[in-house]
């Protein structure tokens, strides 16, 4: 891929970034909300999920401070004015401060609100969004040639739409907070707080942040399909828009499903019309069917994006071809038609026997593509030249953190070991190996790789290797002593527990304050990037997918001259990096064969 | 009904560590065999994979001014073998956790059959002579022998069950979605309100291992937890299962089963289904407390007004608790939800009745009221209704 003109960075001075604007605070804040190009709104997605973020793990904190201890009531004997009597008190309830901060009644309540909104605030606002939104929008026109996505207001709409719905999240939380948890099962969720809207807000946020959902999916594959550049086949894109594109395909196909069903909900609730309460003549397992049909996709949508992130960051800072293209670019569409097909596995202990065993093994097909993606990219590592940096640090502890979130995933499709596994805090462990060490881990990864490009500053490697390295450790030492919470007996969604558990409660809560460091120096080394960070170059990292060719940070139209594309994304040992000293990236004197 | 056992029964070091300790069911040892061979699957496969990566991280990382060296981004060989053998491995796993399900799903016919009905926050097991058990037990006693001080867990029932018996579990919820899970049985099931769900499992045979501290008492107990979020007290959803020698467990539901006076089976009822959420100390908690009592300015007990959130104030008489248990939504008491379960059905008439005699001794009202009653009728004060 080469841009027709030789133009390097800063040769071009009419057309300015995309960052620069008019003078003046609200003149910039006007044409920020008012505006049309992917990258601004990306930007703002960025923003916005990342705030989210914070939120969503400021409840995670809260949730295992309160695991530090089980409650316990200790009866002291005391003598009260010459009589002995017993004074009793409750240990262990440690959210009682906040708990009458948000109206709730005791430290119990507290928790079941904060993980709920741990739960929904992470699924809804933060992860499915988090990549493709954000990540996806700035970089998706510009890795296939495009000076847009193929409808730009549409695209500002969707923002506009997230917006709408994490306000009706956020206002739910003010005024008290959920505790159905982010699966809203009925019939609970249908009769809980029986006398609050803050419930129907809460769905209403779900219900609303879908649609944003669905607009970016349409978005991305009409953009994929009708605006590619010119010479661009389909195996030419870059694995990144592979994943995209079959994240968007889920997102277009299963979000409507959820949307009925929560409005259904909504229905139940407001109307009382029994769907799903049994009270009413509902089925409450119907809801379970209906809710797992879109969310089981959905988590495809959430890793999809992340696995696509990996391929790049693996390709580049090891200057490999990825092995497999093909197999990693279908196994990513394989994956998202099987997504349909698994759902019934969130309920092996609500339904019949034979919908189980079906179930069981149609789930177990989703582990094959998966696998051959991770096989895949560990082979591109073989006789790479691998620099270690934090987008290739990111990549590696993906490997690793994925691979056991995969793995112990196969307990889970197994019928019978599932029986016990599940709703403990096993799935608990599997699903955050799988969606943070997994989805997170990408993001982090991504955030890195192109944040010399999004925002024209270079950021501090040491300080972005070492919040990685504590992130790494944090994580492992949060998550993964829960498998043996989980596999020992302890079940999911608990403010208290008996004594045994104790112990890993405590080593898991200590983990989750090292990730907290970790992500705080991220915090900081991006943010003094931004403000003292080094102007970054065209291409700091060798990179051949298009984004590289344009300037960091980008134009405003990416591209002077709409780019043709002459070679695919990962031919390093043929071409020579864009705006790179072909000293630093030496081709191989006698280049193999793909 | 003998079915293949995979692996050998006795649990290794990391069995243990993984699960804490041996499986209290044939069953249950059965998919830990299974958990454990894909838990050495999945460790061969991880340790191969992150050796590669590492090695090769090492070996090939970035030297200055040398190029990474071209080799095939493809091989159809090698896609094709780690596309068969990671298939294959599944459909072994899926035939074995199939079997293995079977094992757990399937009971004799001639099983014991304990019904199960879950309510927000508690579990009620009826046994075939239409016993239930008024036992329970605090999670964890300690005494600081020099001060005196005794911490506790919170108070769980206990169920008891025979040794070496196959148990059917029939379950039905009253309320909310439930899951009732035996974790040394390694199943769980979830109970639902519009049908019976169950499993079954087989009781383990109690050892030497199993006899007290007393030296006289053998049993063996487990944990019974709630695994299906289902509200504010999900996390006290917990119960005993305690596995007794038959002659104990047939003396046990024996002496349930047999005629109590109201006050006493008010007092197990509460035991069993109220103490979740109220409490008879006078202090508060989720619901109202039954006992005689002032919090924050409000009166509290039998024969004391109740102010509603209508805003209308009621006297707290039979009927005011009947109505309670039966429509519990249709009053509230200020300063409280609408939470309550509906014991509409889930109660007798007997029941209802042994309830408010129950609650009637926890007021000076209600006590004055009953030893009235007593006199005009002449029989003996009921036990427990002049404390």
């Amino acid at each position: 891929m080469s841009t027709l003109d030789a133009h390097a960075s800063g040769g071009h001075h009419e057309e300015g970034s995309y960052l620069s604007g008019p003078p003046g605070m609200i003149s910039r804040i006007w044409q920020w909300a008012s505006t049309v190009d992917h990258k601004k709104i990306g930007v703002m997605y960025l923003v916005a999920v990342l705030t989210m973020f914070f939120l969503g793990g400021v409840a995670a904190l809260a949730v295992r401070y309160e695991l530090l201890d089980p409650v316990r009531t200790v009866v002291t004997q005391m003598e009260v004015d010459g009589v002995m009597t017993e004074v009793v008190s409750t240990t262990g309830q440690r959210l009682d401060p906040i708990a009458k901060i948000i109206g709730a009644d005791d430290a119990n309540q507290a928790y079941n609100r904060l993980f709920t909104l741990h739960g929904a605030v992470m699924v809804f606002m933060f992860i499915v969004p988090s990549i493709p939104a954000s990540l996806g929008n700035f970089f998706l026109p510009i890795m296939i040639g495009a000076k847009d996505v193929a409808f730009p207001r549409l695209n500002l709409l969707s923002w506009y739409i997230y917006v709408v719905g994490s306000t009706f999240g956020v206002l739910s939380i003010i005024m008290g907070g959920v505790d159905t948890g982010w699966t809203f099962y009925t019939p609970y969720s249908t009769s809980t707080d029986a006398d609050h809207i803050r419930v129907v807000f809460m769905v209403l946020a779900a219900f609303i942040l879908g649609f944003s959902s669905i607009l970016t999916g349409l978005n991305f594959v009409v953009t994929v399909h009708k605006l590619r550049a010119p010479g661009m086949g389909w195996f030419d894109m870059p694995l990144f828009i592979w994943g995209l594109y079959a994240t968007s395909i889920i997102q277009v196909l299963a979000t409507p499903v959820i949307g009925i069903t929560l409005f259904l909900l909504i229905f139940e609730r407001v109307m009382h019309i029994g769907i799903f309460d049994p009270a009413m003549g509902g089925d409450p397992v119907l809801y379970q069917h209906f809710f797992w049909f879109y969310s089981h996709p959905v988590v495809y949508v959430m890793i999809l994006p992340g696995m696509g992130i990996i391929s790049e960051l693996l390709a580049v800072h090891s200057r490999k071809h990825i092995f497999g293209y093909r197999a990693i670019a279908f196994s990513s569409l394989g994956i998202a038609a099987v997504s349909f097909l698994v759902w019934g596995h969130h309920i092996f202990t609500a339904m019949g026997e034979l919908a189980a065993i079906l179930f069981s093994g149609l789930t177990f097909l989703v582990a094959i593509p998966t696998a051959i993606k991770v096989f895949n990219w560990i082979a591109t590592l073989y006789k790479g030249s691998i620099a270690i940096n934090t987008p290739m640090l990111y990549g590696l502890i993906f490997l690793f953190t994925f691979s056991i979130g995969g793995l112990t995933g196969l307990p889970l499709a197994t019928l019978s070991t599932d029986l016990h596994l599940h709703d403990s805090y096993y799935v608990v462990a599997h699903f955050h190996y799988v969606m943070m060490g997994g989805t997170v881990m990408a993001f982090m990864g991504g955030i890195h790789h192109w944040w010399p490009k999004m925002f024209g500053k270079m950021y501090n490697e040491w300080g972005g290797m070492l919040g990685a390295t504590i992130v790494f450790i944090g994580f492992n030492i949060t998550f993964f002593t829960q498998f043996f919470l989980g596999t020992q007996g302890m079940p999911r969604r608990y403010a208290n527990y008996v004594d045994e558990f104790q112990t890993l409660h405590v080593i898991s809560t200590y983990g989750s304050w090292i990730l907290l460091l970790g992500f705080l120096v991220h915090l900081v080394t991006l943010l003094h990037s931004l403000i003292a960070g080094e102007k970054a170059p065209a291409n700091p990292w060798g990179g051949l997918t298009l984004e590289w060719e344009t300037e960091s940070p980008p134009i405003e139209h990416n591209f002077h001259h709409e780019p043709v594309c002459t070679h695919g994304p990962y031919d390093f040992d043929t071409v020579v990096p864009p705006h790179c000293d072909p000293k630093d990236y030496p081709l191989p004197s006698n280049p193999g064969s793909h | 009904m003998m079915m293949p056992v995979l692996a050998s029964t006795e649990p290794g070091y990391f069995q243990k560590l993984i699960f804490g300790g041996d499986a209290a069911s044939r069953a249950g040892a059965q998919s830990d065999a299974l958990f454990m061979m894909i838990f050495w699957f999945s460790v061969f496969f991880f340790v191969l994979l992150m050796g590669l990566m590492v090695y090769f991280v090492f070996k090939y990382r970035r030297r200055p001014g040398v190029a990474a060296t071209p080799s095939p981004s493809h091989n159809t060989l090698l896609e094709i073998f780690w596309t068969v053998v990671p298939s294959s491995s599944m459909l072994v796993f899926f035939v074995l956790g199939f079997q293995s399900y079977a094992e757990k799903m399937v009971v004799p016919d001639n099983s014991l059959e304990l019904r199960v009905t879950a309510v927000k926050w508690a579990w009620d097991v009826k046994y075939p002579n239409g016993a239930t058990s008024p036992e329970q037990q605090p999670l964890s006693i300690h005494v600081d022998p020099d001060t005196g001080v005794v911490t506790k867990g919170l108070d769980y029932p206990i169920f008891y069950v025979p040794e070496d018996t196959s148990v059917q579990l029939k379950m039905v919820s009253n309320d909310v979605i439930h899951s009732f899970w035996i974790p040394d049985f390694r199943t769980k099931m979830d109970v639902i309100p519009n049908r019976y769900t169950g499993y079954g499992f087989h009781t383990p045979t109690l050892t030497e291992d199993d006899i007290m501290a007393d030296n006289e008492t053998i049993q063996r107990d487990l944990w019974i937890f709630c695994a299906e979020y289902c509200g504010d007290e999900h996390s006290r959803m917990a119960a005993t299962l305690r596995v007794v020698p038959m002659d104990v467990y047939q003396q046990k539901i024996s002496d349930w089963g047999k005629p109590k006076s109201p006050e006493i089976e008010g007092e197990q009822l509460y035991n069993q289904m109220c103490k979740a959420c109220h409490t008879i100390d006078g202090t508060a908690s989720t619901g109202p407390t039954w006992s005689q009592a002032t919090i924050d300015g409000v009166q509290f007990g039998y024969g004391y007004d109740a102010q509603l959130t209508d805003g209308t104030t009621v006297p707290r008489d039979d009927n005011y608790y009947r109505r309670s248990f039966l429509d519990p939504h249709a009053e509230v008491v200020v300063g409280y939800k609408p939470l309550m379960s509906d014991f509409n059905g889930l109660l007798d008439e007997d029941q209802v009745f042994a309830l408010i005699a129950y609650i009637k001794t926890l007021s000076d009202r209600g006590r004055a009221e009953s030893s009235e009653e007593t006199e005009n009728t002449e029989e003996p004060a009921p036990a427990g209704s002049e404390s």
